[in-house]
């Protein structure tokens, strides 16, 4: 962490302008927002609500969840179990002709271990995580060169089918981002219902953890696109132009 | 701050109207998110649509009534989280900082991923000029980086754009030969950018929305390109209007609804990257440093004004632009400076200066389509008319636009309309003269012979050059009031 430096206005001087453009002198809001003032224990009660209404509706969320990904561009895939899960990604990977395969080092790799079986077929798989053999540096050019990336989830909304990621050791962000083709490993467990849930979720845990957020949050809900020549979609752009999602029940 | 080039409004819109290539561009757009945008809300219900854009309006209100108290909680959660926010009072301030950072951690080559405030700024000419190489890597960005121009669109800077004339820039500026396709000229960006990512020291973003409660940056994009310049290089800058802030990272939910689905008709984009801080010792990527600039520069004016301080509320996402007759028909360039479309004509006489932008709240035909389609329910139409009654009222004779004739012609209205008896007398006469329906100079004959009712009368030639004269009734409200309501039938 460097020391914080003393650029531009200094902030006494800048909230003084705000103040004045409101006409008015520092009075904090009126009525406080009722978000900010929620206590953990309120947030572990919504959340108690959050997680009872997904477990009594969860076949139900989990069809919903493969509808809105398939809409929002993956390509969906059912699995019962590991097995079932493993077949999927040999078969994505064969398809795509991929040699080079990356995977971050999740929990879910323990449930699904796929590694023997591509290994199996000639393809070299490489776990993306850093440590002094293997610095940050070396990875990047790793993940650069690989034709597939495979990573879990830390959450998927079945509100839009959106995978969702948290900085974790093992899981760097690139392996969904730079290769061509994606994979993501859903479980069950990994549901939530909507926007909403999430948020409550990460504001509770960001509360426990006396404000720590993690250094991001990210989402992908279907490949790379831009439509900026022509009103063209065009995919894969910068990021994968292929993803796909297995859904483990 | 960019060339301003709004004070030219109405040649340059002529010129825009006269441009087929821009026409046919204007209609690919218009026919493209419009229609998207509304088979998302028909499938939300426009009752939950409605309501989604009231809860979000409300929070926006809240928010920017506490902008202080708000932007002092972020200060607070910016810093605990590892980074560092900067105030600055206007665009020189801005550059200033991000070129010292920029000078001081002897940053050669930068990549930037799509940022309206930066281009208001004008930042990428201030880092060229201390050596560091600037990259646009948002698509449109990029070609319209190459091509020298600044964005017409808030969401779709390069949709003036034709394919042959970004493989035209291609194979000159890239040195490769001339390829037509879109979806290789995809690929090439992708190919010529990739390597920058990775060499970048510094990576430059916009922020969508920043949330005090966790000092943490929003950006939402459909390229990836945002992800890559915020995870890739060692230092990451954020920059900003100060209005982007919202109290908590639950408010997020109802924008991420309305934003993509305003701005593209999609349910959410590809990719939503909320990040805090730099990187932590754990994790495998990210940048050693973050900064976050937020920016005045003519917004404390808006805020300051209790008529145009809702303009504040705008989330860019283009949906207004979209929709506009008139932005249909002269496209982005016309209006002359960063922001174009009904809000533009609303923020760019706020942020350059009323003198210099009077023309564009007149570029509105005032059908309130804007205020329909805002997923903040902002009012613009009412805002363009306040605007257009400041330049009609300023003591500033640089800024009254109404030429003398318009002038007398309104205070000759205004004395007609409130004297009874002067207005009876004109309708007496006015009805004598539409009697003879083919009076010249009030008609005239067109090629069909159609006979219009206008004025060929200078200066009443130049109201009815673009409207029709309407016809008088037979009988006016005075004489049906005098003849039958008038009398008490109880």
């Amino acid at each position: 962490m460097t020391t914080p430096e003393s650029l531009g206005t200094p902030k006494s001087e800048f909230l003084d302008g705000v103040r004045q453009a409101l006409g008015r002198a520092n009075i904090p809001p009126s009525e406080p927002y009722p978000r900010l003032t929620e206590t953990i224990p309120e947030l572990e009660q919504q959340a108690a609500e959050v997680r009872s209404r997904l477990a009594n509706n969860l076949p139900n969320l989990l069809d919903r969840l493969a509808d809105m990904a398939a809409k929002g561009g993956w390509n969906v895939y059912r699995a019962r179990g590991p097995e079932e899960a493993i077949g999927h990604v040999e078969e994505i990977v064969k398809k795509s002709g991929a040699t080079t395969v990356v995977r971050s080092a999740q929990s879910v790799f323990e449930q699904v271990p796929l590694d023997a079986a591509l290994a199996s077929q000639n393809i070299t798989i490489t776990t993306a995580a850093h440590d002094n053999e293997n610095p940050r540096e070396s990875l990047r050019e790793t993940i650069r060169q690989s034709d597939v990336g495979i990573t879990g989830a830390d959450y998927v909304l079945a509100e839009t089918g959106t995978l969702v990621v948290l900085p974790r050791k093992g899981l760097s962000r690139l392996v969904s981002l730079v290769p061509p083709v994606h994979i993501a490993l859903v479980r069950a467990e990994d549901l939530v219902e909507t926007l909403d849930d999430l948020f409550l979720l990460r504001r509770l845990e960001y509360h426990q953890q006396n404000g720590e957020m993690g250094s991001y949050l990210n989402f992908i809900t279907g490949p790379s696109r831009t439509a900026d020549i022509e009103m063209t979609i065009v995919t894969g752009v910068h990021g994968p132009k292929e993803v796909h999602m297995v859904i483990i029940d | 701050m960019p060339e301003i080039k709004t004070q030219d409004f109405s040649a340059a819109s002529v010129a825009a109207i006269q441009n087929p290539k821009l026409r046919r561009a204007l209609d690919r757009v218009a026919s493209g998110f419009e229609v998207a945008r509304l088979d998302r809300v028909a499938e939300a219900t426009p009752e939950i649509w409605d309501a989604w854009r009231q809860q979000a309006r409300d929070i926006k209100i809240h928010t920017i009534e506490h902008l202080d108290y708000y932007l002092d909680l972020l200060y607070t959660n910016v810093t605990a989280a590892g980074g560092q926010l900067h105030f600055a009072k206007d665009a020189d301030q801005a550059n200033e900082i991000v070129a010292h950072i920029a000078r001081t951690r002897n940053v050669k080559v930068a990549t930037k991923s799509k940022s309206m405030v930066s281009e208001e700024l004008a930042l990428n000419p201030v880092l060229e000029s201390i050596g560091v190489e600037v990259w646009e890597t948002d698509l449109g960005e990029y070609i319209i980086q190459l091509a020298e121009e600044t964005p017409s669109h808030l969401v779709a800077p390069a949709l003036h754009k034709s394919k042959e004339d970004v493989a035209e820039l291609f194979s000159e500026k890239l040195g490769i030969p001339y390829d037509e396709d879109i979806y290789h000229m995809a690929a090439t960006a992708r190919e010529v950018l990739r390597d920058k990512f990775m060499e970048a020291d510094l990576g430059i973003s916009g922020a969508n929305f920043v949330v005090a409660e966790t000092g943490s940056l929003v950006i939402i994009t459909n390229e990836g390109n945002g992800r890559l310049s915020t995870s890739a290089p060692r230092i990451h800058i954020g920059i900003t209007g100060m209005e982007k802030v919202i109290p908590s990272m639950q408010d997020l939910s109802i924008f991420l609804r309305l934003l993509p689905r305003s701005a593209t008709g999609q349910r959410i984009t590809s990719y939503v990257s909320m990040t805090t801080g730099p990187r932590r010792s754990d994790d495998e990527d990210g940048p050693e440093e973050f900064h976050l600039v937020l920016v005045d520069n003519g917004r404390s004016r808006m805020l300051a004004d209790p008529a145009l301080r809702e303009a504040l509320y705008c989330i860019r996402c283009g949906a207004c632009l979209n929709i506009c007759p008139v932005y249909a028909r002269i496209g982005g360039h016309a209006y002359g400076w960063v922001y174009p479309g009904p809000i533009g004509a609303v923020v760019s006489p706020m942020l350059v200066g009323l003198k210099q932008a009077k023309e564009l709240p007149q570029a509105s035909s005032l059908c309130g389509a804007c205020r329909e389609v805002c997923p903040i329910k902002i009012d613009i139409p009412r805002m363009l008319l306040d605007l257009r009654k400041k330049t009609a009222e300023s003591p500033d004779l640089n800024i009254r636009s109404a030429p003398k004739s318009e002038r007398i012609l309104a205070s000759l209205f205004s004395s007609l309309m409130s004297s009874p008896r002067l207005l009876s007398t004109a309708v007496g006469f006015a009805n004598l003269l539409q009697k003879t329906e083919r009076i010249l100079p009030f008609s005239h004959l067109t090629k069909d012979r159609k006979w219009i009712r206008n004025s060929l009368v200078p200066p009443l030639s130049r109201w009815t050059r673009s409207r029709d004269l309407p016809a008088l009734p037979k009988q006016t409200f005075r004489d049906i009031w005098n003849k039958e309501l008038s009398r008490d039938d109880s």
